[in-house]
């Protein structure tokens, strides 16, 4: 068969239509639409986030956990500084309490299929078992409206399902 | 899946739509993989409905995604059947349901092309379906199959030529 007629062929096949579904499945079909979900595009273009904070928090953020780590050991391991009282020390952690960096008002929380694939192995029986391999990406989103900050955090998640084969 | 193809998620969800467009080919393909009529229309209904809801923003899924599924979950369908139970159904005479437009003038041609093809191997009558009404691209029909595109389109020629002399009688 040459290209030609293959592509001929081709058409004269698509003139048949796939027949109507059922109007049964069909309203199965709309009845079970799931909800709309936020698209993380619009979430992030929606935020109140200037570009130059992001940058800064990514600083920040270690900068500050250092000095804190830093302070700590220094405190401790000096032996002139008398540590302070504990009502003191309530004090100050409520105090932080109080004003805290982040108050996150929204938080995001989705999931994203990225890959999804079936693999065929053989036990050391000889059985055969398949595989579902499924790559995910979780994403937390939180915001705090009245600071104008939006922290995200991505990680990917592999998850690996295997099928046993139904010998007859 | 999407591939660039004519098949992309459209940016706009619209579930009535896109079902209007795309239930037509899921059910012809689920039709092709199932023996029976209820299990192809449950084939169909879990597959948009599993692909649908793991779509992170909430559009609709790429059409060969949904294929991909339903050929998952009929090869799954198919395990979980006693093969006696098919059988017994068979020879109870069931009554073949039309996998083509059956209200248009040419009837008798489509019920011929339904048969020439359910008489096609599967690995031929699966790529056609995928290319020709489903509308994949070969690397599309690949990932659906699990196998290289290539393959799949050196079968789609091979499939092509069988099911011509088999419809030769349908288009001289």
């Amino acid at each position: 068969m040459s290209d030609n007629e293959q592509d001929k062929f081709q058409t004269e096949l698509r003139r048949i239509k796939p027949a109507v579904p059922p109007e049964t499945l069909t309203a199965r079909l709309r009845t079970e639409k799931p909800p709309a979900k936020a698209s993380w595009m619009e979430v992030s273009r929606s935020g109140t986030r200037p570009p130059q904070l992001l940058w800064w928090l990514r600083w920040l953020i270690p900068a500050t956990a250092a000095v804190v780590v830093a302070a700590a050991i220094w405190r401790g391991g000096s032996p002139s500084t008398s540590r302070p009282p504990i009502p003191a020390a309530s004090s100050e952690i409520n105090a932080a309490l109080d004003s805290p960096a982040l108050r996150a008002d929204d938080v995001q929380i989705g999931q994203e299929l990225v890959s999804s694939f079936d693999a065929v192995a053989r036990l050391p029986g000889g059985e055969p078992v398949r595989f579902q391999f499924q790559q995910w990406m979780d994403e937390v989103i939180l915001s705090d409206t009245s600071q104008g900050l939006v922290v995200e955090s991505r990680s990917p998640r592999f998850e690996v399902v295997p099928v046993g084969f139904e010998t007859y | 899946m999407n591939g660039g193809s004519e098949n992309a998620t459209p940016a706009q969800p619209d579930w009535e739509q896109w079902l209007k467009q795309h239930a037509p080919k899921f059910l012809l393909f689920a039709r092709q993989q199932s023996r029976f009529e209820d299990d192809a229309q449950d084939l169909v209904q879990e597959a948009v409905v599993e692909c649908w809801r793991r779509q992170a923003n909430g559009a609709p899924p790429a059409a060969g995604l949904v294929f991909a599924t339903i050929r998952r979950r009929a090869i799954d369908l198919g395990r979980s059947h006693d093969r006696r139970t098919g059988r017994e159904a068979l020879a109870a005479g069931e009554i073949p349901t039309d996998w083509f437009d059956s209200s248009v003038e040419d009837r008798e041609r489509n019920r011929l092309m339904q048969h020439a093809i359910s008489s096609l191997p599967d690995i031929y009558r699966d790529i056609i379906t995928l290319k020709v009404w489903g509308e994949l691209t070969f690397a599309e029909i690949g990932q659906a199959l699990q196998i290289p595109a290539n393959t799949a389109a050196s079968r789609y020629r091979y499939g092509l030529a069988e099911l011509r002399k088999l419809a030769g009688h349908i288009f001289p």
